[in-house]
């Protein structure tokens, strides 16, 4: 998918100011910048939730998994009911396999959202974002409402996914470290425009930009031994 | 629904029914029965609420006027639901511009008459029962329009249904999937409140003559015959009046002790464990904060924590990690008095410079606690009101807990935002909180606890909403702030790295116990407890190998009230024994200021 010059205006507010960024098959690009750089907007933009002014090519079959996993699901309806729901003529087989790929068992289609942890929640958001066979994947912090001991087991997953279905990804997060281990390249945005973009080493070893050196230097690190 | 006032709805509305039932096959003989002798009757005791004009008895006709009279106002209600529900929905599946005209005909029919609009329908309809109860019906329906409406925006602004979008599904099916099912609780109890209503508004069409018409009577109709008497035989209009009074009460307080216990999750009952006996041992003189034993216990014997000691010295920061559900927040809410009901704090003592917090009656506890505990919440605006300039809020500490005067206060304020390094600091105390950005907020809440001389400084995971160079600033403030007034800081959070960058000991805690406690600059080499090491692998840093698979650690964390005899962390430890799930390893010394609980610990 290529986004060429996309805006979004909420008001005299432009969120997203004539952003160019292409997201190339079977890569994950990683989207990083401060709250309200305008990072989230675009991502609802890509998806359709928001209106835009640009073009985006090949921008059809685009899914997204949101931040909050205990949101993101309808608390009526089963897990298996949720996932199926992407599916044209959905069979329990469709179902199970969709599970399989997010690694949860297939008796857990019968269950609710309640009986499930955050991050088994956020593997059903996934299943069914699958279901639709998208293009592109959108995940919007999807680990920062996790807890520390499950985020990994998700980024695993994420990065698993890519591996196995060759999926295209844009990956937004406000910390650097997880899109540093998940993202092939980053783009790092700032009040609505991408100030960098580049292969993830290049953008962590070598960044260009003022703002990407000060995000960078500010990432807290444990103490080394 | 245990309440007074609901236990006295159902019982109303259970006798109601059950005189709908019965009340026609008893009664309907007799309240036919016409007695020309005995016409026009006051109060007497074969006819304890008299008798019409053609002498049939008002008593029987009242309870046999319960089953037309709860049936019409049942039929009223679930014509103005029908109504209301589509009206309702329409805007979210029709396109914006008609959506729009459907909601806003429907916020003009809220602002109109409802008595009006039901006897313009009745009239409109033809007089008799079906006129009133159309009438009452399309009286009802915009408020019950209003109500899904406003139900069904919250739901289709949710990720789910956004999600649905994505996936092609159409917004017919949304409604019916995802709106209706979410909104269907609290509509149904409104129900039963609209129930009340109609019955109350079907007696009103019938009293004006516009309901039921001889020889067919409700309650209504019994008050409208029997009004024209009030004068000469009270009781004939009274009887029906107050049925219509009794029922249309009864359902109204059903409904809404309904909706109370709907919204409200109970809390189950039972006697709360006594909290274990404070274990003797010599207090660290040194210490600012000197925690022992604490426990918190909720109703039912839920423990969220149990037996946590802890020790800050001064200009110490001791961070409090762990998973959500590890007892980390409650466990500092306890030390500062802010555990929410039910919940009990027991062991101790929760020494503050050596004085026992629990122990201070009240109000000094609170002049203690206002002038030496801070606090800051992942939330800046949980501890700052929108309404208020930020200067005045700091003042208020000042002119509150020190007695200073306003003008000394407002100095002082602006001297503690200028200190946070907040720029500007006698315009910014002139600006309201939203006028300022999350990062200065922060230090605001910051400045507040600054008023006083703060002792203790609980930071609930301060920066977690915050960006990273702004994060940046804001653990260097703490710091500095921490070291000048040489206060114990609590600081607790989720983010290993922020913790080992920061605090100068790490207690980690699991299922509601410390299970080690250790400096923080061994966080990555030196930890003992299985879990704390899973911890640290679980988080990427921007050292990790990214050709490995990251940690994670299986299964989850028992809740407060599954935690068993051994070991919390046993099930999902990949070095437990029989020994870990039999017997909980005690906190022991692990080499120079190193607590671990693990019998496996190398």
């Amino acid at each position: 998918m290529i986004i060429k010059g996309l805006t979004v205006r909420f008001g005299a507010f432009t969120a997203v100011d004539d952003v160019t960024l292409e997201v190339p098959e079977g890569r994950i690009v990683g989207l990083v910048g401060e709250s309200g750089s305008g990072k989230s907007t675009l991502a609802r933009a890509v998806s359709g939730l928001v209106p835009y002014t640009g073009e985006i090519v090949d921008g059809d079959g685009v899914q997204m998994v949101f931040q909050d996993p205990y949101a993101s699901l309808n608390p009526r309806m089963t897990v298996g009911a949720s996932v199926a729901e992407g599916l044209r003529r959905p069979t329990p087989a469709d179902v199970e396999r969709l599970l399989g790929l997010v690694s949860l068992p297939p008796q857990l289609a019968s269950r609710y959202p309640r009986e499930l942890s955050g991050g088994m929640r956020q593997r059903v958001a996934i299943a069914r974002a699958l279901g639709a066979s998208p293009r592109l994947l959108v995940a919007d912090e999807i680990t920062s409402a996790l807890d520390v001991s499950v985020q990994g087991a998700v980024l695993n997953l994420v990065r698993g996914l890519r591996a196995e279905l060759g999926l295209s990804m844009l990956f937004i997060s406000h910390n650097l470290a997880v899109v540093r281990y998940v993202a092939d390249e980053i783009a790092v945005m700032r009040e609505g425009r991408v100030v960098e973009h580049g292969p993830t080493r290049q953008v962590v070893e070598t960044p260009a930009h003022p703002y990407t050196r000060d995000l960078l230097a500010a990432v807290p690190r444990l103490p080394a031994p | 629904m245990r309440t007074p006032s609901g236990l006295a709805g159902a019982a109303i509305v259970a006798l109601m029914l059950v005189l709908a039932v019965v009340g026609p096959p008893i009664w309907g003989d007799r309240a036919e029965l016409i007695d020309p002798v005995a016409a026009l009757q006051g109060v007497s005791a074969a006819h304890p609420l008299g008798t019409d004009n053609l002498g049939r008895d008002i008593l029987a006709r009242v309870l046999v006027a319960a089953r037309l009279s709860l049936l019409l106002a049942a039929l009223a209600t679930a014509i103005g639901a029908a109504i209301g529900v589509v009206l309702g929905t329409l805007p979210s599946v029709l396109p914006r511009r008609l959506g729009r005209l459907v909601s806003s005909t429907v916020s003009a029919l809220v602002a109109f008459p409802g008595l009006l609009l039901a006897m313009f329908t009745a009239v409109v309809a033809g007089l008799g029962a079906r006129g009133a109860v159309l009438g009452i019906g399309v009286a009802l329906a915009p408020a019950f329009a209003r109500l899904t409406q406003t139900l069904a925006a919250s739901i289709a602004g949710s990720d789910f249904v956004a999600a649905a979008r994505m996936l092609g599904v159409s917004k017919a099916t949304i409604v019916r999937r995802h709106v209706l099912p979410n909104i269907a609780e609290p509509l149904i109890l409104n129900l039963t409140v609209m129930i009340g209503a109609s019955l109350v508004g079907l007696a009103g069409m019938s009293f004006l003559g516009l309901g039921v018409q001889a020889p067919g009577y409700d309650w209504g109709r019994l008050l409208f015959d029997g009004f024209a008497r009030i004068y000469v035989n009270p009781m004939v209009a009274l009887g029906p009046a107050f049925m219509v009074v009794l029922a249309g009460l009864g359902f109204n307080l059903m409904g809404e002790a309904l909706a109370k216990s709907a919204t409200r999750s109970t809390v189950p009952k039972g006697a709360a464990p006594a909290a274990p006996a404070p274990e003797a041992g010599e207090a660290d003189p040194e210490a600012v904060l000197e925690v022992r034993n604490l426990t918190v216990t909720f109703p039912g014997g839920v423990t969220p924590v149990r037996e946590v000691s802890l020790t800050v010295g001064p200009g110490e920061i001791v961070g409090l990690v762990g998973e959500s559900g590890s007892g980390k927040s409650l466990t500092a809410y306890a030390v500062g008095g802010l555990v929410p009901y039910p919940g009990v704090v027991g062991g101790g003592p929760v020494l503050l410079d050596g004085q026992d917090v629990h122990a201070l009656p009240a109000t000094e506890r609170r002049k203690l606690l206002g002038t030496s505990l801070a606090m800051v919440f992942q939330d800046p605006m949980a501890s700052l009101n929108p309404a208020l300039k930020v200067g005045g809020q700091l003042a208020e500490v000042a002119t509150v807990h020190q007695g200073a005067t306003r003008a000394e206060a407002w100095q002082r304020a602006v001297d503690r935002l200028g200190h946070v390094r907040i720029s500007e600091p006698a315009r910014r105390a002139r600006q309201h909180p939203h006028q300022l950005s999350g990062g200065m907020r922060q230090r605001a809440v910051i400045a507040m606890g600054l008023m006083g001389v703060p002792r203790l400084i609980i930071a609930d995971e301060p920066t977690t909403g915050l960006d990273v160079t702004v994060q940046r600033e804001i653990l260097r403030l703490l710091r500095e702030v921490t070291e000048e007034s040489a206060a114990a800081t609590l600081f607790i959070s989720h983010d290993m790295a922020v913790v080992g960058s920061l605090c100068d000991r790490v207690v980690v805690m699991y299922a509601g116990r410390v299970v080690e406690e250790l400096p923080a600059d061994r966080l990555v080499s030196g930890a003992a407890h299985p879990y704390t090491r899973a911890l640290v692998a679980s988080v990427p840093d921007m050292s990790a190998d990214r050709s490995l698979p990251l940690a994670s650690i299986p299964g989850r964390q028992p809740g407060p009230a599954e935690v068993g005899e051994g070991c919390a962390f046993a099930e999902r430890c990949a070095l437990s024994t029989d020994r870990c799930t039999a017997t909980r390893p005690p906190l022991e010394e692990h080499g120079k200021a190193h607590r671990v609980a693990c019998w496996e610990a190398s």
